[in-house]
């Protein structure tokens, strides 16, 4: 009998919002405690910061030029490489439960797997996967938890924030008590609410697996992402009227303005509402509009998000226990990207490379059976890239050679010794208008360095350079920093000797 | 408005190819996700594997230029839509080719991406069909 490995992601969470790295509002005690039992890693990086490429990254240990899911819409293929399926081959049992988004989820053809099996009614995995059952963001589309809501509750669908518009565009209808975009009040019971479905079902799971059976399970919860609309009977939890705002909100207009106005032209485009970037951003929706009290309260929301998915973890951990698992169960907990959530004055994401979207909570926490782990934190960059040869390495099994990251360091100077230098993200997006970004991004030294390739928006000269010492609000780019440019170019050419350049053509196969 | 444009070589006589793609019937036989088809009158309705009915109108059946055009008329939130399947000739009395292009004009855009996601898999698994019929002849 080997290591159990217990995979738990939520979906665009914040470096900060829980207990263990800093956050100070939502109480996360069950995650927190696994990070004073394990390793808590404070440069953790997507390769991406939306979903379906960051999260075909976790399953394939694969940069995006290789794994090809460059942007959302763009399916994961079926048959490509996926630690589940080494998994499955070394003997462990495999589930994937909650959200997935390996394949895009607008597909009224059916033409992806996921969404098909879960129409039928079928628990069949993919990608390597041996059993799935799907959830998304609400109640509606082809995953196994709509399916249960439409059958078991229907009254409660209306109850969730409504996506899409008439136009098929992602709406940024205002709610709460501020006109916040993407807010609802949700009168749905928790019981019922994907958070603890996900956590019901995963025990659920574990149920069906014999005593001595090895497992490799991926909870994967759809909070907190946007739309923000946890059951209303939970939101006594976080007054937003008590909030402080975001560190790295600028309440003055004109400061804050004049930082963005530093960075690179898509910024400010956005932020005036004369570009939308990424798709999942409410395309009528304006960024220079957002109030203090917008911000308070969509992370009001967003922190009783974070609280049931602690409370949702302490339920399965304790199933756990009780099944006399406890000692023999490595968990990794993470995330696929961050989340603005009031920096700068955005919300939601896009092509920008700044800690609120590209900074993860990531904490392993070995199985106690098998490593006597001392609390660490590790400082040196690491990548949701280095989770699958973690995973193998968990289960005793060498990380295949088509796996480009390396299993995680212990302690920093474990990093060190095993060349955990750099971090790379990439960002590809083409709108169905025309418009396009292209940009690069390296994390190395405590330096930030982005740079843009020629578009529609960038002519190939802008960049970001931040140093993280001296500015870890990245308020200040040294791009343009004559004192910089040795470093730059040090970067930069660092950047393209580890980049894994894709030759796919960016053509999306839906819009999300 | 959003434009997307697929385009497939398949090495058959466009005879060959236009007698697939001028019967708004045979759909069923070449676009995966499209489960069922009936007709009435110009009016086409197709059902998608997620069980979602589409009503198309035909507006064009050219058998001069093999030439065939629709227009997704409903229940979709389509405001505009208009689908244009040419079939182009570049072959040789020799070596018979074709060139499919599979064009779509529509609004509102983000449709845009789920259709050509699906035109564009549509018109290679059509030559594919074509293309193991030729081998069979052959």
């Amino acid at each position: 009998m080997g290591r159990k490995i217990l995979f738990i992601t939520t979906d665009q969470m914040r470096y900060d919002a829980i207990g263990a790295n800093g956050g100070r509002v939502a109480r996360t005690p069950v995650i927190d405690s696994l990070a004073a039992n394990g390793i808590c890693y404070d440069r953790a990086q997507p390769s991406n910061v939306v979903c379906m490429p960051s999260r075909a990254t976790m399953v394939t240990g694969q940069n995006v030029g290789t794994h090809g899911v460059w942007m959302n819409g763009v399916p994961l293929p079926e048959q490509s490489a996926s630690v589940a399926r080494v998994l499955g081959e070394a003997g462990y049992r495999t589930a994937l439960i909650g959200k997935s988004h390996f394949e895009p989820l607008l597909d009224p053809f059916l033409r992806f797997g996921e969404n098909m099996h879960a129409m039928r009614g079928e628990t069949t995995g993919t990608h390597g996967f041996e059993y799935m059952e799907l959830a998304t963001h609400g109640a509606v589309g082809f995953n196994h938890y709509a399916q249960w809501v439409q059958k078991n509750h229907p009254e409660v669908i209306g109850g969730f924030f409504q996506v899409l518009d008439r136009e098929l565009e992602v709406s940024g209808v205002p709610g709460g008590d501020t006109g916040a975009p993407q807010i609802k009040v949700n009168p749905i019971d928790p019981e019922w609410y994907h958070t603890d479905w996900v956590a019901r079902q995963t025990m659920s799971w574990l149920d069906s697996i014999a005593t001595d059976d090895d497992w490799f399970c991926w909870m994967s919860f759809p909070d907190p992402h946007h739309p923000w609309d946890p059951p209303a009977s939970e939101m006594h939890r976080v007054n937003w009227r008590e909030l402080d705002l975001p560190e790295n909100y600028v309440e003055d207009r004109a400061a804050r303005e004049a930082i963005i106005d530093a960075k690179p032209r898509h910024w400010r485009k956005w932020y005036d509402g004369e570009l939308v970037s990424n798709y999942e951003a409410p395309a009528k929706w304006v960024p220079a509009t957002l109030t203090a009290d917008q911000i308070r309260e969509v992370n009001a929301y967003a922190h009783v998000e974070n609280e049931l998915i602690d409370e949702a973890v302490g339920r399965v951990l304790a199933h756990i226990e009780a099944k006399g698992w406890g000692d023999d169960v490595d968990i990794v907990f993470t995330t696929d990207h961050g989340e603005f959530q009031g920096d700068f004055g955005f919300l939601f994401k896009g092509p920008y490379h700044v800690d609120a979207l590209a900074r993860l909570p990531l904490i392993w926490r070995p199985a106690p059976s098998a490593v006597q782990q001392n609390p660490e934190r590790v400082s040196k960059p690491v990548g949701l890239l280095d989770l699958a040869p973690t995973f193998c390495a968990i289960a005793g099994v060498t990380p295949p050679t088509w796996m480009e990251g390396k299993p995680l360091p212990v302690t920093d100077s474990d990093a060190e010794a095993r060349g955990f230098e750099r971090s790379l993200i990439e960002w590809d997006s083409c709108q169905p208008d025309g418009t396009d970004v292209h940009c690069r991004t390296i994390l190395r030294d405590n330096l930030v360095c982005t740079m843009y390739r020629p578009g529609t928006m960038h002519d190939g000269t802008e960049g970001e350079l931040y140093d993280l010492i001296a500015d870890p609000m990245q308020r200040i780019n040294l791009w343009d920093d004559p004192s910089r440019q040795s470093i730059k170019a040090d970067l930069l050419a660092d950047l393209f000797d580890n980049l894994v350049e894709s030759t796919m053509e960016l053509r999306p196969q839906a819009p999300v | 408005m959003a434009t997307s444009r697929s385009q497939v070589r398949i090495n058959r006589h466009p005879d060959d190819v236009w007698s697939v793609l001028r019967d708004p019937m045979r759909i069923v036989e070449w676009f995966p996700g499209i489960t069922g088809v009936s007709m009435d009158g110009d009016v086409r309705t197709i059902v998608m594997a997620s069980g979602l009915p589409v009503n198309e109108d035909i507006v064009t059946i050219d058998h001069r230029l093999r030439r065939f055009q629709y227009k997704i008329t409903g229940p979709l939130p389509v405001s505009f839509h208009l689908a244009t399947m040419d079939v182009i000739d570049i072959g040789t009395p020799d070596a018979p080719e074709s060139l499919l292009v599979y064009s779509t004009e529509i609004v509102p855009d983000p449709m845009s991406f789920v259709l050509d996601g699906a035109t564009s898999t549509a018109i290679a698994n059509l030559a594919t069909i074509l293309n193991d019929h030729a081998e069979e002849r052959s």
